[in-house]
């Protein structure tokens, strides 16, 4: 099956100049280079600073990147114009890791939802309203909360809202980044089983990006280390989880805290 | 760091550049020919004339002009005031000595009072002092300087307490070296007071708003909890962290000695930089006019660099910023 | 909602202070050019309710000066010939807004002179001279910080929002104008200008120069907040479904800006309308015969006007319940402001 997004020798730097006027670089993505079929479930798991936000705002074509190739599709996004990356964003969403910042505080929640299918204007306003009420009840939100401003929602309902929005477009490929870690743990039970939920009822795409080794085991199929900006593990999740092969695969998993009944019989000892 | 400061310094001086090229540029904007006007005024000789046209090029286009002016910058010369006949520099030192002998004396007047008033009406925000304190500086705050100068001369007219005007009796040379600084406080105290009371509002507040804000941090609540005396926690505790925006304004106080007293000067006869730049505006004189604003610009623009300077020692992070990563 | 209502509440006393000046046909007894050669300098007739013989009159008079017998400008009441105060009379014609002409005055005594707050040299009411000099003041401020906003509104938001060169290339130039000594300039600006130019080209020409000087400090606050807003994480979310810039701009970014604006302008205004009186008080500002407050001022500069008459001072305490009102306003649209910024940090935490 062709895979539906190749990613091959990706390379981000970041120039910054500091207070002096020197300019210094610092390497987010050093090589990076996986694919992803279509409609499977990959969870990109690294600690913080492996480059894994990087990675996933270089895949949503919301930063350019310094070299390398980013196949969709395709279309070779690293070299896409502008007008055609704007066309193609659409399909690749990125959900961000805090809600409270993604969505704008004054707007209410049907505008939130309606505002991606307002932009790219092709459907007629009822049917705009029509497909965001749908898509509400699809993730949880009460129809009737609509009309509220976005500040007043808890942060579970935020992330719902913003799920929702992101699927407003059908897009082929959701890229969730840290989704989960802004919640508390009982809410984030409830997304986690959201987002299985849409797994399976949906042909999409899903690219999860944690810190979390066992919320990937959870949520995906295949799991992709990432450290200091490379993929330095990539295969199925329990082959992972069971055989870590790489030294920060081997910390991730000694990081997650043991407890005598765990729930999650894949990490059990 | 050096570099950061050498930076600085070199953004500084093309401002001053950039600041001269614009005071040329607006002056070409006179109408009519200026340098006719020169040509026929009695006052300027002849052979003057001629020297004036040789050395600062005077009917040439504008970038030639100001090249040579530039020129006899780098001589230590600044161009020449065709009203009073004489070179400007020395003009402007006696005038900007008068200017400054008045603003430095008010800045610190200012600071001094608005320091612990900010602190104290921070100390105890919402309670009555600090009302009493907001509603006096909003009180001052609300009367344009204007109204206060000419306030404080009517006030003096009718009492009679001080001189009306100007900076020495009419007597002044006769007078014993005692007397002769009795006088001068005297005629400075109407100017300095009014320049005390319209910059002392917007101070206060700066220091109140500062030292509020950081009266919150954890670390000055641990600071009590150690049993630290409230005023030594104050002044050696609080007031350093609130340093930054206080070293900016005290940059920007810095930067207006020379420009910010005009008014004040105008209206009380001071003799300062800021009446005969006035005067030299209504008479055309170009050089003086371009002289005095580069002044006040070099003022300006040193009083930033001040304040960066004086940031740089104060506020760790700003250091650490410049060697990290 | 309680910083709603105090924000209504300023605007409403700065409405009404306003609405007063710009009726000022209405409010002002006579017109501020008309002379009255025979009554320099009178002082302000008082109004009274009761009589030299105790009597109490319903209407509220005044009396009419005549000169001290013996000196020639030492006035006393003339208390033989009182002029009753009728409202609401018909008087002068004025023009209103400009366009609409009326006759309609708040307060007038037929005709004869009523001088409340006294005459200048030339005999000319200065009741009337505060209140029309106020429309030029007034507007000279507020036109002046309109432009300034506009100005700097535009290059900030250019500047924070390209960002690189463009950035770098404005944001120096907003530092050479910060750094310039700017009442010098705008006293230099004004001075190289032609001198003799009627009233209404000096006008804008001071409002042209005041805004021209004034954009650098709002150009930074909007590129500041432009800068953040970029990077927030619900812009960039926005560019994820296809957006132009100029939707980001439009729906997203400026909208932010908009509470500093409005505090800025609160700011400004008031320096503004004080730079003109300024500007005008040193004769490089609004020329004769026009009023404006700050050549009603102009004349204290003479030690025998600041001596003896001491009425033509209060054109300067004219400004003082504006920067008042603009003073509250500017308050309580930061406080206002203040809480917008707490109340969304404070909603993150679910």
């Amino acid at each position: 099956m062709e895979p539906i997004l190749k990613v091959e020798n990706l390379v981000k730097r970041y120039a910054k100049r500091n207070l002096v006027g020197m300019p210094e670089e610092f390497l987010a993505l050093d090589s990076v280079s996986f694919t992803v079929s279509a409609g499977s479930t990959l969870a990109i798991v690294g600690e913080s600073g492996s480059g894994k936000s990087t990675l996933a705002s270089c895949i949503a074509c919301l930063e350019t990147p310094t070299s390398g190739t980013l196949w969709f599709e395709g279309t070779n996004l690293v070299q896409s114009a502008e007008s055609d990356l704007r066309k193609i964003r659409p399909q690749i969403q990125l959900l961000f890791p805090d809600p409270a910042g993604s969505l704008s505080p004054r707007w209410t929640i049907l505008d939130i939802v309606v505002e991606p299918l307002l932009l790219q204007g092709k459907l007629a306003r009822k049917e705009r309203t029509t497909r965001a009420f749908s898509l509400l009840e699809r993730v949880g939100l009460a129809a009737d909360m609509a009309e509220r401003p976005a500040a007043e929602l808890s942060g579970g309902q935020r992330q719902r809202l913003a799920i929702a929005r992101a699927l407003t477009l059908q897009p082929k490929i959701l890229i969730l980044d840290e989704a989960l870690s802004a919640l508390d743990c009982s809410v984030q039970a409830q997304i986690a089983n959201l987002l299985l939920d849409l797994q399976s009822s949906l042909a999409t795409t899903f690219l999860f990006i944690t810190h979390d080794l066992t919320m990937a085991v959870h949520l995906a199929d295949e799991i992709a280390v990432m450290s200091h900006g490379r993929i330095v593990e990539h295969g199925p999740s329990t082959k992972i989880v069971q055989n870590p092969s790489h030294e920060a695969t081997q910390q991730l998993l000694a990081a997650v805290p043991r407890l005598p009944r765990s729930p999650w019989p894949a990490i059990q000892q | 760091m050096m570099r950061y400061l050498l930076r600085r310094l070199a953004h500084a001086f093309l401002l001053v550049v950039s600041v001269s090229i614009l005071a040329f540029l607006f002056t070409t904007l006179a109408p009519g020919n200026y340098f006719d006007e020169i040509r026929l005024n009695p006052q300027i000789a002849p052979e003057t004339m001629v020297a004036l046209r040789a050395q600062y090029q005077l009917d040439r286009p504008l970038p030639i002009r100001y090249a040579s002016w530039l020129n006899s910058v780098l001589h230590g010369e600044m161009g020449y005031s065709f009203a009073y006949n004489t070179p400007v520099v020395p003009l402007l030192l006696v005038r900007a000595k008068n200017t400054l002998l008045l603003t430095i004396t008010a800045t610190l007047i200012a600071w001094a009072i608005a320091l612990p008033l900010g602190v104290w009406s921070a100390d105890r925000l919402g309670r009555l002092p600090d009302r009493v304190i907001s509603w006096s500086t909003a009180t001052l705050l609300v009367i344009p300087d204007l109204a206060l100068a000419l306030g404080l001369l009517v006030l003096t007219v009718r009492t009679g307490w001080f001189p009306t005007g100007g900076m020495a009796s009419v007597d002044f040379e006769s007078l014993s070296s005692l007397n002769k600084i009795r006088d001068l406080v005297l005629h400075m105290t109407l100017p300095v007071a009014a320049l005390v009371l319209s910059a002392l509002p917007p101070l206060v507040r700066h220091v109140r708003a500062a030292v509020a804000d950081v009266l919150h941090a954890p670390f000055l609540l641990a600071a009590e909890g150690h049993g630290i005396p409230r005023r030594t926690l104050l002044f050696r505790y609080a007031l350093p962290a609130a340093a930054h925006p206080l070293v900016s304004l005290f940059g920007f106080s810095i930067g207006a000695l020379l420009s910010g007293s005009l008014l004040i000067e105008v209206v009380m006869s001071w003799p300062g930089l800021g009446p005969f730049l006035l005067e030299a505006i209504l008479a055309r004189d170009i050089y003086v006019v371009i002289g005095g604003v580069l002044f006040s610009t070099i003022f300006l623009s040193a009083g930033n660099f001040l304040a960066d300077l004086l940031l740089y020692w104060v506020d760790p992070r700003i250091r650490t910023e410049s060697t990290s990563r | 909602m309680i910083h709603q209502r105090r924000v209504a509440i300023w605007l409403l006393v700065l409405g009404a202070l306003h609405g007063i000046v710009i009726c000022a046909g209405f409010f002002a007894p006579y017109n501020p050019v008309e002379q009255d050669r025979k009554n320099p300098y009178l002082p302000p007739m008082r109004p009274h309710i009761v009589d030299t013989s105790g009597h109490l009159h319903l209407r509220p008079f005044v009396y009419p000066f005549h000169l001290r017998p013996g000196s020639f400008d030492q006035y006393m009441e003339d208390t033989s010939q009182p002029r009753p105060l009728k409202f609401l009379v018909a008087g002068g014609r004025y023009r209103l807004l400009g366009f609409l002409t009326a006759r309609l005055h708040l307060f007038g005594a037929g005709n004869q002179r009523i001088y409340l707050l006294g005459t200048d040299a030339f005999g000319r009411d200065q009741l009337s001279r505060i209140l029309f000099g106020g429309q030029v003041s007034l507007l000279a401020g507020l036109l002046g910080a309109g432009f300034t906003l506009l100005i700097g509104w535009c290059i900030g938001a250019a500047a924070g929002y390209y960002g690189g060169w463009r950035d770098d290339l404005l944001m120096r130039l907003a530092e050479l104008f910060l750094a310039l000594p700017w009442l010098y300039l705008l006293f230099a600006i004004r001075a190289f200008l032609p001198l003799t130019v009627n009233p209404l080209q000096a006008f804008f020409l001071i409002v042209a120069v005041i805004a021209a000087v004034g954009w650098a400090r709002p150009a930074r606050l909007v590129r500041g907040i432009v800068l953040s807003a970029k990077e927030r994480d619900f812009v960039r979310a926005a560019r994820g479904f296809g957006a132009t810039d100029f939707y980001l701009l439009r729906h997203h970014i400026l909208p932010e800006t908009s509470s500093v604006l409005l505090t800025q302008a609160a700011i400004l205004i008031p320096q503004y309308v004080l730079a003109e009186m300024t500007l005008s008080f040193l004769g490089l500002g609004v020329p004769e015969p026009v009023p404006s407050w700050g050549n009603l001022l102009s004349n204290l500069q003479q030690y025998s006007v600041l001596v003896s008459y001491w009425w033509m001072y209060l054109p300067a305490l004219i400004m003082v319940p504006f920067f008042l009102g603009y003073l509250g306003l500017a308050s309580a649209l930061q406080e206002r402001a203040e809480t917008y910024k707490i109340e969304r940090s404070l909603g993150s935490l679910a």
